[in-house]
């Protein structure tokens, strides 16, 4: 719109409402405005409606309950991500000689700390743990890998491959789509013999935390590593035939 | 120690004025408050762990809003309402034409919440999102690209054509009773 005759278009009117127009155009169009009683109307009436909108902030208040339930996470969430010991100014010998001790057992329990398996393993495993335990089917249930691929297409920033062939007695049971280290990721569940296996497949910079391979409360994790992505396998199967599945799937990225 | 401290009461002080907003804006998504507390909270949890990666002084209500959309778009509740596919052309339902009627005709009799609400509902996820974060949640057009990974254009386009259908809902809507 460059012209005072010309009527603003809706995506300038809504601009100009919600203060995003330069100075420059919100000028030509208050001018314009000023002397065409049909915009002059519309932009009383996109005002009130923008108001009415915004009095939808009343619809989903959160109580006073919810908000106090929300601030104790980010309080438990903090304590879990820092657990040192918080010091204080003028304590006494006593105190301070406790202190000491205490920051001895720290220490140990930090190096303990460092010698497990790293907090990317634990999410994985409680995603594991979570697909055993709820019972509820995957989002896609099939064996078939031309179903299974072409659904995550467009929920995921990189693509990956199924394999023609698997390990043998080894059966694709379906796919999901989940979240790791703050990132999308497609969770394939694999059957060998009977036992569950949860494949889970991201970004290579989302799993550089992962080791290659451990074990974790007797489930064992296998990672492989692809130019592109980062494939992390964890299942209370035996470990070698867990290696043979996550070598077949990086065979084929 | 001191510095991990230190973020922490970072963090606190960033998101716990926004919680309000993360829960009203995860209710809008899920339509489930107990749902909606969840995604929250997980959202909170991803947040403080990614947050040494976060920059101080940059947008924190547009990064953490990004990051509790991408909770709810991973939930079973959020991969389901993903399954439905919607072109941009048709966001608006395709319904909107111009009935030559003028803006004293179209007025809109805007008191009715009841009615407000349910054109509010009646808009596709992708309308009533950009919608809610510019109207309820205050945000810039730039916020709300980086919230939903849109590019600006797509952000004022969806915005216009939210409020347009809506005027044709709530027109309809009194239109009848009238």
């Amino acid at each position: 719109m460059t012209q005072n005759h010309e009527h603003p278009s809706p995506v300038m009117i809504s601009g100009f409402l919600d203060g995003e127009l330069s100075d420059a155009e919100a000028q030509v169009l208050e001018r314009h405005a000023a002397t065409c009683h049909t915009c002059a109307m519309r932009l009383v009436e996109g005002m009130r409606l923008k108001a009415a909108t915004s009095s939808a902030e009343s619809r989903y208040e959160a109580s006073a309950e919810v908000l106090t339930r929300l601030r104790s996470g980010i309080v438990a969430a903090n304590k879990r991500e820092n657990p040192g010991a918080r010091l204080r100014r003028g304590w006494s010998p006593l105190v301070w000689s406790t202190l000491t001790v205490c920051l001895v057992l720290v220490a140990f329990a930090a190096w303990q700390q460092v010698r497990r398996p790293d907090t990317l393993s634990a999410e994985l495993l409680d995603a594991h743990l979570a697909t055993l335990s709820n019972g509820a089917d995957p989002e896609v249930i099939s064996t078939d890998k031309h179903t299974v691929k072409p659904w995550f297409q467009g929920k995921l920033p990189f693509s990956f491959n199924v394999p023609d062939a698997l390990p043998p007695d080894t059966q694709l049971k379906g796919a999901d789509l989940t979240f790791v280290n703050g990132r999308p990721a497609a969770l394939l569940l694999f059957l060998i013999h009977k036992h569950e296996v949860s494949v889970f497949v991201m970004s290579r910079d989302a799993g550089e935390l992962m080791r290659q391979s451990g074990t974790r409360a007797g489930f064992s994790f296998q990672a492989e590593t692809t130019p592109e992505l980062r494939l992390v396998g964890v299942s209370d199967v035996n470990p070698v035939e867990l290696g043979e599945l996550m070598k077949a799937l990086a065979r084929v990225q | 120690m001191v510095f991990k401290r230190n973020r922490s009461a970072e963090f606190e002080q960033e998101a716990v004025p926004l919680l309000p907003a993360l829960y009203r804006h995860a209710c809008w998504l899920t339509r489930d408050k107990a749902e909606a507390e969840d995604i929250v909270q997980e959202a909170l949890t991803k947040a403080l762990r990614g947050f040494d990666s976060f920059q101080s002084g940059s947008n924190f209500k547009a990064w953490i809003f990004r990051i509790l959309r991408n909770v709810f778009l991973t939930s079973r509740t959020g991969v389901a309402a993903t399954q439905t596919i919607y072109l941009e052309e048709h966001l608006d339902g395709g319904e909107l034409t111009d009935a030559g009627h003028s803006p004293e005709e179209e007025l809109l009799r805007l008191d009715d919440s009841a009615a407000l609400h349910a054109a509010l509902d009646a808009l596709s996820p992708p309308l009533r999102d950009v919608l809610l974060l510019c109207d309820v949640e205050g945000m810039r057009y730039r916020e709300i690209a980086a919230v939903m990974q849109l590019p600006i254009g797509t952000v004022m386009s969806r915005i216009s054509r939210a409020r347009a259908t809506l005027r044709m809902s709530l027109n309809g809507h009194f239109g009848e009773a009238a």
